[in-house]
């Protein structure tokens, strides 16, 4: 199996890709201009916020950024497109030749990453379309990847690396990512296109890969083909589009001229991956709870740099979780005072928090550690202790029962109770 | 003094305007040099705007079918800064349907020439070299893609002002090949065109390829002349191209012969980055959101808007069928980049020629066709008729054509070219011309007794 991704990414900018009206607008058509409608004679203007993000975004990829960026007319007729071309990057994108590394230790290769505007939107009734021109000139960033996802797993890692990544620059990965899929089994390519969301993406990958797979195993032959993702049905459907090569003829954008890249300050990368890993390494964690906490979290990395030097790691990272668990804690002399209370013994409900949060005192709420393992011990009878041996989460039950009656993090319960299997 | 000083140096009555817009109502009828007119005119120096420049509130259709009842909510940037310098917008001059022509031909309406009716008026700002000819007091904003302003201008017989790619915004130009498109002024002397254009120029907002470039004066006293362009013309137009020379002698000009490279390639390659970029610009309109509307929303976008761009003209489907053809992809190599590469060349050697003085070359190859013959032309002759005019255009170099002779009544236009950024010289160089020679008009709409 070999998958090939298309994402495409809307950019955090106040204002579209080629005109200054506002990106924010709900009321739809509210936020139009004649550049973003295509009326005659208006004439594109680049956002250099966008192209400077973009820049980021192909950097934090490790590509090659062209030092000149051009853009070209790309034409085809579609209602949503309003002057039935969309300008976009060809001969000089912002970046070529990059590549991700993710989590699980495989490497995929970025061909290529460009700037372009988004069309309208297109709502569809029963028997009419409506379109909201509001989504017309937003900036996108479309990231090709080379074909070299070969599993599930890997897609997964990938997206979730890349999402990381862009999180870090400040490109918001809560909004509509769309992409398309090129999958092939043997040989003969599909494509799948306009998957809005994560979900749906690794969704219609495992039922492309299915559904290839049971033709080849039934000895027939995969069509070279468009297929599109149908979410209530969880299935991908030909869109019985004629597979030629599509003719866009592609010509330079002469109303915008060429970008130097060179003088643009870039925002700078955060691999999260790679700084849990050297938690990890330093601190002797496992990387993954540390990454789980930081990959999409930019107030628990920033203070789990600032609190690292001062206490245990594994007390900042308890400290992380109860912050995710109850809520912002306001500001990093709280998190300490936080920190202070776990170290010294304390376990922490909604109540304590608050209280530390304000820095009120907390009274009661520490953690009887004899008292634990004496409830430990006696859940821990013979038959538990001959399961664990056979089976390593028969104990979890103990686990789970004594954590939540200590209000108390499961994996330091679950260390306590390994320590008395282990004597 | 301009006529600009001499019209609000002059005592005027109230009916001024009255009169002048129910005159010019009436030999408009005759000449088509409006697509419409601005009945509400009552104060500035009457400007006309070619119909491709958006004027806020004003129906502007590049005199295209296409876009009727096309009323733009924005004012182009040239229109803006003319009404911001209380000049008068009096109406929107005819063209050729999207600056598709040479000769005034390709409107729903054919423009006549002011100095005999059954002569083409030239093309594609016909309306704007006419009403030029007949108001004594005006000043046309048209544009030239590969000789729009030269051409009628050279024809109707007034100065028509090309300058430098980008040293006027574009915003608000309704848009035939971008990378070509120039606007431009058009008056009855060089000495209206200075102040017009310093009102206008300069970079803005609204275009990206509007340059803030240091505009010069440099003038020099060589001139010269192109033999490979000047055979292609018709030998009575030699003699008094000729004659010109010979003056230009006696003013103390020295002239000179100079080769050119690729000129012979040169219509080619205009015609195809041209048609290339229309087709893309054409493609937006498919009756859908402004100008004439299809309401059979019934059928498949295709068919859809397939239905609706039957309203283009012949020679407007004509580029967007040709177009579409040189930039796809089995053949770009072959024609598109292969222009573009000309392009390069001929602007390469041209410049180095511009370095050394202006060179000046009759507008057109041809005396003022009559409408009749004009239309006998295949669409290849009519492209051939551009040769003098397209290496300034295809190149973005400043160029002015000014009249220099009059043939049986019939004027005749001499073009003269500069190096890009040079454009005060050219206008220096006809007011200079202008004490040498006076110009011939028939009408004189607006004048005050």
């Amino acid at each position: 199996m070999i998958i090939g991704l298309e994402v495409h990414v809307s950019l955090p900018t106040k204002t579209k890709l080629f005109c200054s009206c506002s990106t924010a607008a709900s009321e739809p058509n509210s936020s139009v201009c004649p550049v973003c409608m295509g009326f005659p004679g208006a004439k594109p203007m680049l956002n250099s916020e966008a192209l400077r993000i973009a820049v980021s975004i192909a950097e934090a990829l490790r590509c090659k950024i062209s030092e000149r960026v051009s853009f070209v007319r790309k034409v085809y007729f579609y209602p949503d497109l309003p002057k039935s071309f969309q300008i976009t990057q060809l001969y000089e994108p912002v970046g070529k030749d990059g590549l991700v590394e993710c989590y699980d230790g495989s490497v995929v290769r970025i061909r290529r990453i460009q700037l372009e505007e988004d069309p309208a939107r297109i709502i569809k009734a029963e028997d009419y379309s409506l379109l909201d021109f509001n989504r017309s000139g937003m900036p996108l960033v479309e990231i090709v990847t080379e074909p070299d996802i070969k599993s599930e797993e890997s897609l997964r890692a990938f997206i979730t690396e890349l999402m990381s990544i862009l999180y870090y620059l400040g490109v918001d990965i809560e909004g509509e990512i769309k992409t398309d899929l090129n999958i092939s089994m043997a040989g003969e390519r599909v494509e799948v296109k306009n998957i809005t969301g994560i979900k749906n993406m690794i969704d219609a990958a495992r039922y492309e890969v299915r559904r290839q797979s049971k033709i080849i195993e039934g000895g027939g032959s995969v069509i070279s083909e468009t297929r599109s993702y149908v979410e209530a049905k969880k299935e991908t459907v030909s869109t019985r589009e004629k597979e030629t090569d599509e003719e866009y003829g592609f010509i330079a954008e002469p109303d915008l001229t060429w970008y130097d890249t060179k003088g643009i300050t870039r925002i700078e990368p955060v691999y999260a991956d790679k700084i849990a890993e050297g938690y990890a390494k330093e601190y002797g964690i496992d990387k993954k709870v540390v990454l789980d906490l930081i990959m999409y979290d930019r107030d628990a990395l920033r203070l789990i740099e600032r609190t690292k030097g001062a206490f245990g790691m594994k007390t900042i990272i308890n400290g992380i979780e109860i912050v995710k668990k109850y809520g912002d804690i306001g500001s990093e002399q709280a998190f300490k005072r936080l920190l202070d209370f776990l170290q010294n013994g304390g376990y922490v409900d909604a109540a304590a928090f608050e209280k530390i949060k304000k820095g009120e005192k907390v009274e009661g709420n520490v953690i009887d550690m004899k008292k634990i393992i004496d409830e430990a011990r006696l859940l821990l009878n013979d038959k538990v202790k001959e399961d664990y041996k056979k089976n390593p989460k028969a104990i979890n039950f103990v686990i789970g029962k004594i954590a939540a009656k200590y209000k108390m993090n499961p994996r330091d319960v679950a260390e306590i109770v390994k320590r008395i299997i282990d004597g | 003094m301009s006529s600009i000083e001499e019209f609000y140096s002059l005592e005027k009555d109230k009916e001024y305007y009255r009169d002048l817009l129910e005159e010019l109502g009436k030999v408009n009828e005759k000449l088509n040099a409006f697509n419409n007119i601005n009945e509400g005119l009552s104060s500035g120096f009457p400007f006309s705007a070619k119909d491709n420049l958006c004027v806020k509130g004003v129906e502007s259709t590049a005199s295209s079918k296409m876009l009727s009842g096309y009323v733009p909510p924005y004012n182009a940037t040239v229109v803006e800064r003319m009404l911001r310098n209380k000049f008068g917008f009096i109406g929107k001059t005819n063209m050729d349907e999207f600056g598709f022509g040479s000769f005034g031909l390709n409107s729903q309406k054919i423009a006549k020439n002011p100095f005999d009716e059954h002569y083409v008026a030239g093309g594609s700002s016909s309306g704007a070299a006419i009403a030029t000819a007949i108001l004594k007091y005006h000043v046309a904003i048209a544009e030239s893609t590969g000789g729009s302003i030269a051409t009628p201008a050279a024809f109707c017989g007034v100065v028509g002002f090309t300058p430098t790619y980008g040293t006027i915004s574009r915003h608000g130009l309704i848009d035939y090949s971008n990378s070509l498109d120039k606007i431009g002024i058009m008056a009855r002397s060089a000495k209206d065109i200075r102040p017009v254009f310093d009102a206008v120029k300069g970079p803005d907002g609204y275009d990206s390829t509007a340059v803030n470039a240091k505009l010069n004066s440099n003038n020099t006293k060589h001139i010269f002349v192109v033999d490979q362009l000047i055979e292609l013309v018709d030998k009575r137009i030699r003699a008094y191209f000729e004659a010109l020379l010979d003056k230009l002698s006696s003013m103390g000009y020295s002239i000179e012969h100079a080769k050119i490279e690729s000129t012979e390639a040169a219509v080619a390659s205009y015609y195809i980055i041209a048609m290339a970029e229309a087709s893309t610009n054409l493609a937006r309109y498919t009756g859908f959101k402004y100008g004439l509307k299809n309401d059979n929303f019934g059928e498949s976008y295709n068919e859809f808007f397939t239905e609706a761009r039957k309203y283009f003209g012949d020679e407007a489907k004509r580029r967007i069928i040709l177009g579409t053809f040189v930039r796809s992809a089995s053949v770009k190599e072959k024609y598109y980049y292969k222009a573009l590469k000309v392009r390069e060349v001929l602007s390469h050697s041209m410049h180095e020629i511009l370095e050394k003085g202006f060179i000046l070359l009759p507008v057109m190859p041809v005396l003022t066709p009559k409408i009749e013959d004009a239309k006998k032309l295949s669409p290849l002759e009519t492209y051939k008729m551009d040769a003098l005019t397209i290496p300034p255009n295809l190149c973005g170099l400043p160029h002015i054509s000014f009249p220099y002779a009059y043939d049986n009544g019939m004027p005749l236009g001499a073009q003269l070219i500069t190096s890009k950024f040079n454009d005060y010289a050219l206008i220096d160089f006809v007011e200079e011309w202008e004490e040498e020679f006076k110009y011939v008009f028939k009408y004189n709409i607006g004048a005050v007794q």
